[in-house]
């Protein structure tokens, strides 16, 4: 053991985000895996798009239809046009220009301020959808495995009920009930979608429970309810912080399946929703439905690289 | 070495119920502890040995209401330890405490060392935060490990070194008796004789009374004053240390001797027991020793040995 100066007992309590050697040796595991650091890099790119971008671009409601259909950078686009004075049909060939480096939609909405105002929703609706479902499957989970018995059984039928629900047309069902707004998607997602997590912690806290430094707390004299939140709980940490990022770009994902189809939210600029106004023009504007498609994939992709990971980082067992 | 009865226990009885079939029939009970009576003395150290599976652990755990006793008394200065609500039983936690066998699992692996020494001090509300680290800092030094150690966590740290933690944890609110279950069976043989030292120093400091739970004889001739023998939850044999080790009575105390390596027993016969010990779920009539007993007489199958006084504070259960 290395020797440190410190004032003895000044830090007993610490918990784990600053427990700075912890914190090196997941991230050394984590590291190792090339494909994870991506993730994170791409992951927390667009955060600080999503935070600071939109004071950098344009305002992504600005509707201008003089620049319409506007392509890419580097890229043309065959505009055709009928003058009714003249009785011409006439095609020019439009540039992309500097002005609007990711082109313009439909109505001349510039691309690149919708997809980083789009990148605001997506993390939203990830972050708080999926931590709505953690909540719930955690304590659900945490409180089936320490009860046990009929508590147990009780919780644990629940959610195999909800479990046989398809979830997808649950949420079509909400959204034509209460109306396509983003906060009852979003709550929606949440309220539905912990059913795994419960499984999951409730596993992982029935073999916890059994094990000794439970016995030894309650030897102790501890309450069941420190039990739960001192002991279980943050050992089943590491394990929803897998959860987490594994289940975020599903989420996202259910997001902009359900624009797509149609039942988003119209007054939010999501990826879903760009998407799906860049379906019908495909033929003739196809970047407006491929950019926010890529960022969809990648952000996808970047979530479960870095889920695989961290995975493999917590589990002392995999050789990373 | 005071008179008072610190702990007196009374014909207890700890049953488990084995059920069968689609219907849950009971098909029997498991008689892990049955009708054993004893008692520990203030300051004094009382050894408990017999082999796996005997119901020495059990009985240890329904000391302190881990597992509800199926019948019998617990005295603790005279006050029944089974009619406590939850709040008395909190209160007597202070006074009893466990060190459990394997150190590895009886520690937190989330919680530093130092806030596992504290979570006693926290549970019962003793101290404010300066008062509890001065108390775990002083814990550290006295069971030999170095200060700096409360910041570190549990993966840090050897067998002998996390034993020596659980031994602070159990100090930390001062209790009367400590309840050891196999402290040092899973312990290498050179960390065995440091952390029973580390055990008698501190009883002589704390003023402690001990229930030393082990399967070693060696580790029992080392620690304890009296000595009771244990065989399928009853009590068999039961006297002072020396009484027990010249002149035992029983012919399972007498093989049990006779198994313990030592470097006087040469030219001795060794008494080998063939077979395994029954099943509790369905105990051999008569006495329970008899199918093992090298000595076995007609009687002994048809008669349960009462347990007698042979001479002052000598108890054997035997028709011999």
């Amino acid at each position: 053991m290395t020797k440190r100066t410190r004032i003895p007992g000044k830090e007993i309590s610490k918990p784990v985000y600053i427990n700075t050697r912890l914190v090196n040796y997941y991230w050394q595991r984590t590291s190792r895996n090339k494909l994870a650091v991506f993730g994170l890099v791409f992951i927390l790119f667009l955060i600080l798009l999503a935070l600071i971008g939109p004071s950098f671009t344009a305002d992504p409601t600005l509707v201008d239809f003089d620049e319409k259909n506007m392509p890419p950078v580097g890229f043309t686009n065959i505009k055709s046009a009928y003058h009714i004075d003249t009785n011409e049909f006439t095609t020019t060939e439009i540039r992309g220009t500097g002005k609007h480096p990711l082109g313009t939609d439909g109505k001349g909405r510039d691309m690149l301020s919708m997809l980083v105002s789009g990148a605001m929703v997506s993390l939203q609706v990830g972050l708080i959808a999926t931590g709505i479902a953690l909540i719930i499957g955690t304590i659900l989970g945490v409180l089936s495995a320490y009860a046990g018995g009929w508590v147990d059984n009780i919780l644990m039928r629940f959610t195999d009920i909800m479990m046989t629900f398809p979830f997808f047309l649950l949420l079509v069902l909400i959204v034509f009930i209460f109306g396509p707004s983003l906060a009852f998607i979003v709550l929606a997602i949440g309220l539905t979608g912990w059913t795994g997590t419960a499984r999951l912690v409730r596993s992982e806290a029935l073999s916890l429970r059994t094990r000794e430094f439970v016995t030894a707390a309650k030897a102790l004299g501890a309450t069941d309810k420190r039990v739960i939140f001192h002991h279980l709980i943050p050992n089943v940490m590491s394990l929803i912080i897998v959860i987490a990022t594994m289940s975020i770009p599903g989420v996202i994902l259910a997001e902009a399946a359900l624009s797509f189809i149609g039942l988003g939210d119209p007054t939010v600029p999501s990826w879903g929703i760009i998407l799906e106004a860049g379906q019908h023009s495909l033929d003739t504007a196809w970047w407006i439905a491929v950019e926010p498609g890529i960022m969809l994939f990648l952000t996808v992709l970047a979530f479960n690289f870095l889920g695989d990971g961290l995975r493999d980082a917590f589990d002392p067992r995999s050789s990373v | 070495m005071a008179n008072h009865d610190l702990l007196e226990i009374r014909n207890l009885k700890k049953y488990y119920s084995v059920t069968a079939g689609l219907l849950s029939k009971k098909a029997g009970d498991v008689k892990a502890v049955d009708g054993v009576s004893f008692t520990i003395k203030e300051r004094e150290i009382l050894g408990m040995v017999g082999e796996s599976g005997c119901g020495k652990s059990t009985l240890g755990r329904t000391i302190l209401r881990l597992e509800e006793p199926t019948a019998g008394e617990i005295l603790y200065k005279g006050q029944d330890i089974i009619r406590l609500d939850k709040h008395e039983l909190r209160e007597l936690r202070k006074e009893i405490q466990i060190i459990l066998q394997d150190p590895d699992a009886s520690l937190d692996p989330k919680m530093t060392v130092g806030d596992s020494i504290c979570e006693p001090l926290v549970i019962h509300n003793i101290g404010d935060e300066k008062a509890r680290a001065q108390k775990v800092a002083e814990l550290i030094q006295q069971v030999g490990l170095d200060v700096n150690c409360a910041s570190y966590h549990p993966h840090e740290f050897s067998g002998g070194q996390k034993q020596r933690i659980g031994i602070a944890r159990a100090l930390a609110i001062n209790p009367r008796l400590i309840i050891a279950d196999e402290p040092v069976s899973a312990l290498d043989v050179s960390i065995q004789a440091q952390i029973l030292n580390l055990m008698v120093d501190v009883q002589e400091e704390f003023g402690l009374a001990y229930l030393f739970i082990a399967h070693d004889l060696s580790v029992i001739r080392h620690m304890a004053h009296r000595v009771v023998v244990m065989y399928l939850g009853k009590i068999v044999e039961q006297a002072s240390k020396q009484e027990l080790f010249q002149n035992p009575l029983h012919p399972y105390t007498e093989a049990l001797l006779s198994a313990a390596p030592s470097f006087k027993s040469k030219g001795k016969q060794r008494i080998v027991l063939q077979g395994d010990v029954p099943s509790p779920l369905n105990p051999p009539p008569g006495c329970h020793f008899h199918p093992r007993c090298h000595r076995a007489m007609p009687i002994c199958c048809q008669e349960e040995p009462e347990l007698v006084e042979i001479s002052a504070g000598h108890f054997v259960a035997c028709h011999l």
